[in-house]
């Protein structure tokens, strides 16, 4: 059983309280031969191998949580409690397998647990892209241990308001209210047709209301809607903005905000390669997966020109749930799969 | 070197430099197909490719 992955997950960290958990993974990697330290923006960063080494395999987990504490216990083999699937299983596997094999000769590999994933300013990730650029990475997130995460869609919320002068409810126009419901159809129906022909749900934009609000102040009535989109690789989000505008009545305002492109990964490139040998060496067949959400592969996706994927034990379905939990005997075979990955790094000749 | 499709026994034609874990496209049947092994050079269908939600 991992003491690192339980006392981890002890050390509840949701977004901007993850200092003891940063703490207490610094100081584990530093025991294990990495050089290790907290970053400018509160990561965990932990290195093997050599500072000047001409490649560098990133592994990038975050180690802060959605709020929700709850009970950190282990029962018939399940590792239950907050963090433990999204995604501190990850970056505890991420740390055991670098910790546990020798570095390949010209390769260094980073560990990094990241802060503020979970919140919209994916802070440490953001400073992580600055401070790296690394020729392979994996994200840390659950994917399950047999399968490798190829990308995640983008992400765009839109504020719509609209008023109109008050007018007394026998009248014959439409409230509001009733605007910003046909406003929303609208948007569903160009959804609609943008995703015509394709079968894939991530080539799919996915809008959602989020919110549906009237008010009034005595002399106009407003109505204002909070509607997400989820976004396929072709469409980015100042796109779905300029579409949606199109739809709206002249006089709405528009706000777009938390604008994430979609990131999708080649499915034949060194990495991958490598994630299908170490899982197939396992005794099981891989999968790819494509996941709806966003993580930071979008944030440091958008920079970085080398191979990514996610990879991680667990269920994403148990993320943000009061039902988290990780099971341990996959956990160790995510960990198997990481230290083969890392044994098995590429020579120069094959970068 | 040269190999059959598993999916439908198409006569598939291998470059030296093949690497384990690529994943090649059989021209006859469309079928993705993985490098398993190098000697003897074997296929085996390419991972499935699915969808999920979450993170």
């Amino acid at each position: 059983m991992s003491d690192l992955l339980i006392e981890l997950v002890h050390r509840f960290s949701p977004s901007r309280q993850e200092g003891p958990a940063v703490e207490y993974l610094v100081d584990w990697m530093e025991s294990r031969g990495f050089s290790s330290h907290v970053d400018q923006a509160g990561n965990a960063v932990g290195m093997r191998g050599p500072a000047d080494a001409s490649y560098t395999l990133m592994m990038l987990g975050h180690i802060d949580t959605v709020p929700g504490e709850l009970p950190v216990h282990v029962d018939q083999g399940w590792l239950y409690g907050r963090g433990s699937v999204d995604a501190k299983g990850s970056l505890c596997a991420f740390a055991e397998a670098a910790a546990a094999v020798d570095i390949p000769p010209d390769w260094r590999v980073v560990v990094a647990g990241a802060v503020e994933e979970e919140a919209p300013t994916s802070k440490g990730a953001h400073h992580i892209r600055e401070q790296f650029s690394p020729d392979l990475c994996i994200i840390g997130e659950p994917s399950g241990a047999d399968r490798v995460t190829l990308g995640y869609k983008g992400h765009l919320l839109l504020d719509y308001t609209l008023s109109r002068p008050i007018t007394h409810t026998s009248a014959p126009d439409p409230s509001v209210g009733a605007r910003g419901a046909a406003f929303w159809q609208t948007v569903l129906a160009w959804a609609d047709e943008q995703n015509r022909g394709s079968t894939r749900q991530f080539d799919h934009v996915s809008p959602q209301l989020r919110a549906i609000n009237t008010s009034s102040d005595g002399l106009s009535d407003t109505v204002h809607l909070v509607i997400g989109f989820r976004l396929p690789p072709h469409l980015a989000p100042d796109d779905i903005t300029a579409a949606v505008a199109g739809l709206a009545e002249p006089d709405a305002e528009l706000h777009a905000y938390s604008k994430t492109n979609a990131y999708l990964g080649d499915k034949n490139n060194t990495l991958v390669r490598g994630m299908l040998t170490a899982i197939r060496s396992t005794g099981t067949r891989p999968g790819f997966v494509l996941k709806g959400g966003t993580s930071d592969m979008n944030v440091v996706g958008a920079r970085w020109p080398c191979p990514i994927v996610a990879y991680g034990p667990g269920d994403s379905h148990l993320d943000h749930t009061p039902n988290e939990r990780l099971n341990l005997d996959e956990y160790d075979r995510a960990k198997t799969v990481l230290q083969h990955v890392i044994e098995h790094l590429p020579p120069a000749s094959a970068i | 070197m040269q190999t059959e499709c598993v999916e439908c026994g198409a006569v598939i034609t291998v470059s030296e430099d093949v690497m384990q874990g690529e994943i090649l496209a059989c021209s006859d049947c469309g079928a993705e197909l993985e490098v398993i092994e190098l000697e003897p050079l074997t296929l085996d269908l390419a991972p499935m490719e699915m969808e999920d939600w979450g993170e």
